[in-house]
């Protein structure tokens, strides 16, 4: 086989010449174009819409951020409300009957309790009585009968000789809370809660001021509505006293 | 829009207490039971929505809510059973009877408030 090749004429080689030189001079241009869009890329950092990206990413973080703190203040909020209302409330009247509605409002309304007993010592320290009682036909226990409870729920006996509260689960216990009322320092009485309403299946943590607040005021506000309430009563017997030696 | 009034009925001075506090922005009308609320409600034409407590003295909750709706001034003010009853029929029997919701105490602040913006179409 026969390959022709044309005849070489006197142009040619300057041509070769002149595109070599040309493709080399376009060469080191690219190369220089290079170098300076990687520099130029590692001095602006990513590009604008990875930018935009991670601002995104960024606010979207802070708004789930603020939902929980909003959340965790709202309930702060509903906790000291809770608190501030049943303090205002037990101190409100000087009507023992009104403090010891009241605590039962707290304890029915506030903690959710379905079945429970404020007991107070009786004024020789003998008896431990029900003032007030809720549920408390439906207590199979056999603690809190006739108007009194005789003693046997060791939770119970042990708050009111230690003034602890206590929380349940305890053991031999059915109660779920034990609130000790205390006046000076002294354990007067002992709020007891039997049990819950069916759909709080538990005390929360909050619940734990709320009894905390039981614990330090309760006693005090009935103690001090009791005292006031005698002394009326004395203050009254005095004025008949004096109206009927006037009148004599 | 104006914040709706709404009507509180509940016996517990307590309870009349917290509501004041939690829902400060609703101009509120108080009942400690259900005669002194129909009362209210004949003095106060423009209440927007009864919060209603089941156990009361005099009248309780069902024939309060009862009464409201056999009677057209009332019958289409919106009623939400705030109560302790943790029996599903007793919390039925309200609704049959024309409640539009129920909170069941302890109930949270937000829970209350969230019910009441949706029966009343307001924001706090």
């Amino acid at each position: 086989m026969t390959v022709r090749v044309p005849k070489e004429t006197e142009e040619q080689p300057q041509r070769r010449a002149d595109a070599l030189a040309e493709l080399q001079s376009t060469l080191a241009r690219a190369g220089e174009l290079l170098l300076s869009l990687e520099q130029s890329a590692r001095r602006s950092g990513p590009t604008p819409v990875n930018e935009l990206q991670d601002r995104l990413n960024d606010v979207v973080q802070d708004r789930d951020e603020l939902s929980r703190r909003l959340a965790e203040y709202e309930q702060q909020t509903g906790r000291l409300m809770n608190l501030y209302v049943a303090t205002y409330q037990l101190h409100a009247t000087l009507d023992p009957g009104e403090v010891q509605s009241t605590i039962a409002e707290i304890a029915t309304n506030l903690l959710g309790a379905e079945r429970f007993a404020l007991l107070f010592w009786n004024a020789d320290g003998t008896q431990c009585e029900i003032a007030l009682g809720q549920g408390l036909s439906q207590d199979a226990s056999g603690f809190y009968s006739a108007g009194k409870y005789g003693g046997g729920d060791p939770a119970v006996d042990a708050t009111l000789t230690d003034g602890v509260l206590r929380m349940g689960p305890i053991d031999g216990s059915e109660a779920v809370a034990v609130v000790p009322l205390t006046v000076q320092g002294a354990v007067v009485g002992a709020l007891v809660i039997l049990k819950l309403f069916e759909h709080k299946a538990k005390l929360r943590p909050e619940d734990r001021e709320l009894l905390d607040l039981l614990a330090a005021h309760a006693a005090s506000a009935l103690f001090a509505a009791r005292v006031y309430h005698q002394t009326d009563r004395k203050l009254k017997t005095l004025e008949s006293l004096i109206q009927l030696v006037k009148r004599g | 829009m104006p914040p709706r009034k709404v009507l509180i009925v509940d016996d517990s001075k307590l309870l009349h207490r917290m509501f004041e506090m939690m829902l400060r922005q609703y101009p509120l009308v108080h009942a400690y039971d259900g005669k002194e609320a129909l009362e209210r409600l004949a003095e106060n034409g423009d209440v927007d929505l009864v919060l209603l407590d089941m156990n009361m003295p005099r009248m309780n909750g069902l024939e309060l809510l009862e009464a409201m709706k056999g009677d057209a001034r009332f019958k289409k003010i919106p009623v939400v059973l705030v109560t302790t009853e943790g029996s599903e029929e007793q919390t039925q029997r309200g609704l049959d009877a024309g409640a539009a919701a129920y909170v069941k105490k302890p109930f949270r602040n937000e829970e209350l408030i969230a019910v009441i913006q949706r029966l009343t179409g307001s924001a706090a």
